[in-house]
């Protein structure tokens, strides 16, 4: 759930800092900007680091970005805070690797969502196959003591109606927890858009 | 002739409760697609607004006027909702203006888009590039959200038509035709298995079709909906099949 937080807002957190760092705001206050809301998770962290700043309990800002990185789950979060590291320890020029990072971060949004479309195309029909294959095939094998009952029945042993039943109900569960875990990708590669 | 229908199903309780939850629901089903549909025609028209912004302030227009002058020139929510709330703004703040207008439009891109603006006037940051570098981003980002949703759409809708139409109308046909009740055929027990199974899958159809489309949320006011329906379904067609 973290990583798709941090994905979904980490391109509007770059944005923000570029047009902050280019018109001569700081990092620090930029930190801080961001860290007032609007940007979900990322502004969570940057406020609690700011606040930990303002207390005086950590060594600065280089080491708060650097455990920040530890939290961090998504590579493009990483990427920024490891950026915004190098630039308080080497004073590189942070603006033109924001928007390097934001045209970045931009084309692999796009290419996710293409793989996304693709990645799900196969999920309704895999989904349909367990979905309705496994009932069709329960629901006859649910009908057979009722079917072979009387002169038919007589030709063949069948289990105990109370067996039959039971392997039909945990057949409709797995074809359900089934059809959930196939559906479940459609959640966790989300882009995040 | 409603009661004499609703009566042939009252061996099976759970589906009358969850017909009553869905009726309930789809009354609170409808406001968000509306309110998604103006919200996203609003969201596409934000990055031609924004680029006809940029071009105004280079050309030398402030941006309040140039926000007044294409909401006159636009028709659509946007210029709609923007010349209304800055017309309403006039006794205070361009700034306040500007926050009225992001909050009526209940997009998160809108929002965005104004928080930076503001920072870049609070900042004196060059706004025509800042505009026009907006304009780029949500463009991209809405053809992106366009595309997965046309592309996608088709297919949740197969999911949800299959899982809740298709299977319980196959199975009852199966069910009536076999091992019909008229014939003496003991399956009371065994439709409600079933009946409880097509409710459960047509959640799951539906929560995947949702989350495919990104309006999981959404979606779920329609649940009980469709697992009234898929129930219903394959109660009255194992009654009208198999008597």
């Amino acid at each position: 759930m973290r990583k798709l937080d941090e994905k979904r807002e980490l391109l509007y957190v770059i944005r923000t800092m570029d047009v902050l760092m280019s018109s001569g705001v700081g990092l620090e206050a930029a930190l801080h900007t961001i860290g007032k809301g609007g940007y979900g998770i990322i502004s969570e962290d940057f406020s609690a680091m700011m606040k930990r700043l303002r207390k005086g309990n950590s060594g600065g800002l280089g080491p708060e970005l650097k455990s920040q990185m530890k939290i961090a789950e998504s590579a493009g979060y990483k990427r920024l805070l490891n950026t915004l590291y190098t630039n308080v320890t080497q004073n590189t020029d942070l603006v033109e690797t924001l928007k390097k990072q934001g045209t970045r971060m931009e084309e692999d949004r796009s290419e996710e969502v293409e793989k996304y479309i693709e990645e799900l195309g196969g999920v309704p029909e895999t989904l349909l196959s367990i979905g309705m294959i496994g009932p069709i095939i329960l629901a006859i094998v649910g009908l057979v003591p009722q079917l072979m009952s009387g002169d038919l029945g007589a030709f063949m042993s069948l289990p105990e109606p109370a067996v039959i039943n039971s392997v039909v109900n945990i057949g409709l569960v797995v074809t359900l927890m089934g059809m959930a875990l196939i559906g479940l990708k459609a959640h966790t590669k989300d882009p995040g858009l | 002739m409603i009661f004499g229908f609703l009566e042939s199903f009252n061996d099976s309780a759970l589906l009358l409760y969850i017909g009553v939850i869905a009726i309930a629901c789809a009354g609170g089903g409808i406001p968000p697609m509306l309110e998604r549909r103006r919200r996203r025609a609003i969201e596409n028209e934000l990055p031609t607004f924004l680029e006809a912004l940029s071009d105004s302030v280079g050309a030398g227009r402030g941006l309040q006027e140039a926000m007044m002058e294409q909401s006159e020139a636009n028709d659509g929510p946007l210029a709609a909702l923007l010349g209304e709330t800055l017309k309403e703004g006039h006794a205070s703040s361009f700034e306040a203006s500007l926050g009225a207008f992001a909050a009526k439009t209940r997009s998160s891109q809108v929002q965005r888009v104004m928080v930076l603006i503001e920072t870049a006037i609070q900042q004196d940051s060059s706004l025509r590039d800042i505009l026009a570098d907006l304009s780029r981003d949500y463009e991209r980002l809405n053809d992106l959200m366009n595309r997965r949703e046309s592309e996608l759409q088709g297919r949740g809708i197969l999911i949800i038509l299959f899982v809740s139409v298709g299977l319980p109308v196959l199975i009852a046909f199966i069910v009536g035709l076999f091992a019909p009740a008229s014939k003496g055929f003991q399956i009371s027990s065994f439709n409600q298995t079933f009946s409880y199974f097509f409710a459960a899958a047509s959640a799951v159809g539906v929560s995947v079709s949702g989350r495919m489309m990104g309006r999981f949320k959404d979606t779920l006011w329609w649940l009980p909906m469709w697992m009234a329906v898929s129930m219903g379904l394959y109660l009255g067609a194992v009654k009208v099949v198999g008597g």
